[in-house]
């Protein structure tokens, strides 16, 4: 008779066969194909051909083929990478190949690997042990291997740049470079660091530290790693972020590195103090006691990426705006308060963001000395501020026949009621309530140098009346904020009398 | 002086009865520890092997011989258990290494992949056997339904059944977080918003301030309003500890209720014929009208099967021992070929920073994620609930007898199963396409208020069209079994597209997207 279970223990059979060959199997991947293994029987032959004396025989003794690894609790690091660096230490490994190679520089006499472990310095995954999990490029790890010229950007968790830079100026030239570029391109009129800086762009402190997932990479051709994203949109900010407002300064290759190793080195990472070098500790203290900018150095910083050297106006194609001649002819016409206000408060509902202390971070003497630079580039074009006396008062106005007027000389470039086209928004409230009557009956009167506002009161008397432009005002006043009259207006020769705010 | 211990007379000295003992000792241990002491060589000695063993008793000595057509049940509640146990015994390999906390648990699961001996293996072993376990648990749900296996006297352990994979799913999605990655982390985070569902209901109504199950229920599993240590804490003691325990007890019934219940279900055997018996077959003799042929009370029910046709059994030593050793080593075997292939996942340190887009769920609530999507009370509370008591009255609401232990066993469910896996099929995938590329009521009528969605909603048309197919069925063949064979396959052929269907089609922000790799990375 047929035998019931004969299939099962066939089944069975070819079953525990299978499961021993995988056991096999699992058992030599396990023990003896892992890439650390071969590489640590590399470097015995390596110690073996070099232990030419005793100290070289004990090395070579003391050799085990095994696991190694960096522990520094204090930096929360576990680094395998020696397992198959054998020879970081050892200064006579100068001619053999890399992984059993000697570290390159000097840097491990002040940093020794016991102490501070590898990837504190060189990111990448310090738990793998295979080489392809430890670059981690393509791993599910959040900060892969740096390439080797952007390892500089990690010197500064703990040391300032210009320190090293002076220290040691080929080892960080990239990062000193970069530093000096985010000045001098005038990055910081659109982002922040450390609270100081524009709002257009993204705040950049712990940009470093950032993990590809927080970077839209869907344009990004290439390696997904958080550089090669920098290197790309330094490159070409639109081709990499869709409608991307960023500006577009042409950037060598070079700028692009050193730029991308600077963004790197933006890292709000909490490092023991016993770790950080004295001048990261002075570099510290004088972040906190900040000494104010020049007006020059704020105007660099601050403005000059959207106002250039501020003295031409110009219509900006991707903001869709007009950008004013701020060192042109409104600096010579308004007075210091105004400015300062415009500077402090910005214009809500525009580009410009606001600079105080709470918003942009600029300390009030600094906005103070940025004023007085706009005025003396202004003076420096033979604009000269008008002298309270010698224009004279201005009648009342009547906001129904300004309405009139502005439809025929003023709609065409600023828009009907003055909130539309490609001129300034001058029903914009933050302009209302901060210009006095004075400050814009000397704009219509004498325009604005190299801006398409044209002055309307030509020498000779033609063009406007003084009756007409105090009609204008009054219809621009009803345009703005229905405030009280008694609401303080900072603004140009403040003296004279305001004409009346009437609404039709 | 003391009289001596006599020597006997087989050792001279007792030097000689103590050596002569130390020799003997492998096979005096073997006789103590098995009572049988050697393989049993007669089908008695065989059916003692079966009772006088705590671990082979849960056996009757004897099997029906279909028990063992390896189409009848495919081995799949087998395989199931086989995978618990690959489970059990990799699960406490990897508790010895693995730190529950926030701060460590990521760490110890990368040292476990990168440096301890096998860990990486023994992980993938786990999480293998954990994917094999929640399939076959369905599958073998599966097949005792459409093997009619459920009917009287089994409908208690089909509600065992159906403890047992919920069982198995939260033992699998409180794994689930415990790496503390960011698959983890996302993962659980979307499980739990599926547990806070009830608060759209209460929401809608505007009552959450006073009475709020969904925030409850969340907290319940998280210990927080967020995915965070406490959870960990938690997921990890009902994981190595507590649904283990429940899952356990809850075999330990279903198995001993198989065997109470008369074996695995089975057609009654025809009269006459012939029968072996002895050794030989042999032709079945009528009962003697005047005979008793009950003896004994060993199973529930009815008497031993005397007068119903051959015995047409066989021993379960060492025929069904066999059989099941085959399941297991096979499962082994193909947990083992699977881990040496493919790595257990592993992503990112958990960053609440930086969530997960598309955020999915553990793969086997991926269809109550796109239910989800749709209305979050309807999906994550209602359509679960029903089904579950759907499924758990099927045996209390079909009570007629026929067709146990056959596939598709009483007239017409062959058809109706193939008419429903169409018409299932059909719907699901049809409801999909239109939500899809119409929206729903949300996208045509923007001020509704949020109450008309929570009651019509995909999900909820998609349960009442599958109860209206299975009602047609009931009516048009005026017979419960076959309604419950709509119903059960339209379940089926739901569940799989949809889960199909949100594992592909749903990318970044749950929008569609043909493939995966047509994912806006970010």
């Amino acid at each position: 008779m047929r035998d019931p279970s004969k299939l099962f223990r066939w089944t069975l059979l070819l079953a525990s066969l299978l499961t021993i060959a995988l056991l096999l199997i699992a058992a030599f991947r396990e023990n003896f194909s892992a890439e650390w293994y071969r590489l640590q029987n590399d470097y015995r032959t390596l110690l073996h051909a070099r232990a030419t004396d005793s100290s070289g025989r004990e090395l070579e003794r003391n050799f085990r083929v095994e696991l190694k690894q960096v522990s520094v609790p204090a930096l929360g690091v576990v680094d395998r990478c020696v397992s198959c660096h054998n020879g970081i230490d050892d200064p006579r490994m100068t001619d053999v190949p890399v992984p059993h190679r000697v570290h390159s520089g000097d840097v491990l006499k002040n940093h020794p690997a016991d102490r501070f472990g590898c990837t504190v310095c060189h990111q990448g995954q310090g738990a793998a042990t295979n080489f392809h999990d430890a670059k981690a490029e393509d791993a599910f790890w959040d900060y892969p291997l740096l390439p080797r010229a952007l390892t500089q950007a990690t010197c500064l968790m703990c040391h300032d740049a210009n320190y090293l830079a002076s220290k040691a100026p080929g080892q960080v030239a990239l990062l000193t470079e970069g530093a000096r570029l985010y000045q001098e391109k005038s990055c910081a009129s659109c982002h922040k660091i450390g609270g100081r800086g524009g709002t257009l762009g993204a705040a950049l402190d712990n940009v470093g530290l950032k993990t590809k997932h927080q970077f839209i990479l869907s344009n990004l051709r290439g390696s997904h790693t958080t550089w090669n994203w920098h290197l790309a949109h330094f490159r070409d900010p639109g081709a990499i972020v869709d409608g991307s407002q960023m500006k577009n300064p042409t950037v060598t290759e070079h700028e692009a590195q050193s730029l991308t190793a600077y963004m790197l080195s933006l890292r709000q990472r909490d490092v023991p103090e016993s770790y950080l070098a004295p001048d990261k500790i002075e570099e510290k203290y004088r972040a906190l006691n900040r000494l104010p900018l020049s007006g020059e150095q704020a105007y660099r910083q601050f403005c000059f990426a959207c106002h250039g050297n501020g003295t031409y106006g110009r219509w900006d194609k991707t903001f869709r705006r007009f950008i004013p001649a701020i060192r042109g002819t409104v600096a010579a016409v308004a007075d210091r308060q105004y400015l300062e206000a415009q500077i402090s408060s910005g214009r809500p509902g525009t580009q410009m963001p606001a600079w105080n202390q709470q918003a942009g971070g600029l300390m009030p003497v600094e906005i103070q000395s940025l004023a007085e630079f706009l005025q003396a580039g202004a003076a420096a074009q033979g604009l000269r501020p008008a002298a309270a006396g010698t224009a004279p008062a201005l009648p009342a106005g009547d906001a129904t026949r300004g309405a009139g007027l502005f439809a025929q000389n003023c709609a065409g470039c600023h828009g009907p009621a003055g909130h539309a086209g490609m001129a300034p928004e001058i029903s914009n409230p933050a302009f209302l309530s901060a210009a006095s009557d004075g400050f814009i009956a000397a704009t219509i009167r004498y325009g604005r140098r190299n801006t398409a506002m044209p002055a309307f009161q030509k020498p000779g008397a033609t063009g406007l009346s003084d009756a007409e432009i105090s009609d204008l005002i009054a219809f621009l006043r009803s345009l703005g904020p229905k405030s009280a009259p008694g609401v303080a207006r900072s603004g140009g020769d403040s003296g004279r009398q305001r004409s009346s705010g009437g609404t039709p | 002086m003391a009289p001596q211990a006599q020597p006997t007379a087989e050792h001279a000295t007792a030097m000689q009865e103590f050596l002569h003992n130390l020799r003997q000792l492998p096979r005096t241990l073997k006789d103590a520890t098995f009572r049988v002491g050697r393989l049993p060589e007669s089908e008695r000695e065989e059916s003692q092997a079966t009772f006088h063993n705590l671990f082979l008793h849960i056996h009757s000595v004897r099997v029906h011989a279909r028990t063992l057509a390896p189409t009848l049940t495919f081995g799949l509640g087998l395989i199931s258990a086989a995978s618990f146990l690959i489970l059990c015994i990799t699960g406490v390999l990897l508790m010895v290494y693995y730190k529950p906390s926030t701060a460590l648990a990521y760490d110890s699961v990368k040292d476990i992949h990168f440096v301890v001996f096998t860990g990486r293996f023994m992980r993938n072993i786990h999480r293998w056997a954990a994917h094999i376990m929640v399939v076959t648990v369905f599958l073998h749900m599966a097949r005792v339904f459409y093997t009619g296996s459920y009917k009287k006297p089994r409908e208690f352990n089909w509600l065992v059944g159906l403890g047992l994979l919920v069982l198995t799913l939260a033992l699998s999605f409180t794994g689930y977080l415990l790496p503390y990655d960011q698959l983890a982390y996302w993962a659980i985070t979307i499980g739990s918003n599926i547990a806070n569902s009830p608060r759209e209901l209460t929401d809608a109504v505007g009552i959450t301030q006073w009475f709020d199950p969904g925030g409850f229920q969340k907290q319940l599993l998280l210990g927080a309003n967020y995915v965070g240590e406490d959870a960990l804490i938690r997921f990890y003691i009902l994981h190595v500890f507590v649904l283990p325990a429940l899952l356990i007890i809850l075999l330990g019934v279903h198995f001993w209720r198989i065997r109470k219940d008369g074996g695995l279900a089975r057609p009654e055997d025809p009269m006459g014929g012939q029968a072996e018996w002895g050794g030989q077959m042999r032709r079945v003799f009528e009962p003697l009208a005047t005979k008793t042929y009950g003896l004994m009370a060993v199973v529930k029910g009815k008497r031993p099967p005397v007068n119903r046709g051959p015995e047409n059994t066989v021993m379960s030593w060492p025929h069904l021992l066999w059989a099941e050793l085959a399941v297991l080593m096979l499962t082994v075997a193909i947990t083992l070929a699977l881990s040496l292939v493919s790595d257990a996942p592993l992503k990112e340190l958990a960053n609440p920073a930086v969530p997960e887009n598309p955020a999915k769920a553990p793969w086997y609530f991926l269809g109550l994620q796109e239910l989800v999507s749709y209305s979050a009370f309807m999906g994550g509370m209602m359509i679960p609930t029903i089904t579950m008591a759907g499924l758990a009255l099927i045996p209390f609401l079909d009570r007629r007898p026929g067709g146990e232990g056959l596939w598709f066993g009483t007239a017409g469910e062959k058809q109706v199963t193939r008419w429903s896996f169409f018409y299932g099929l059909a719907v699901a995938v049809g409801m999909l396409v239109f939500t899809v590329n119409f929206g729903w009521l949300r996208n045509w009528f923007p001020d509704i208020h949020q109450l008309w969605i929570i009651v019509i909603n995909p999900g909820s048309v998609l349960v009442l069209l599958y109860a209206g197919g299975s009602l047609w069925v009931m009516k048009r063949r005026n017979s419960v079994r076959l309604a419950a064979v709509a119903l059960f396959t339209c379940f089926l052929v739901g569940f799989t597209v949809l889960t199909y269907f949100a594992s592909v089609h749903r990318g970044p922000n749950w929008q569609f997207y043909w493939w995966p790799s047509q994912w806006p990375v970010h």
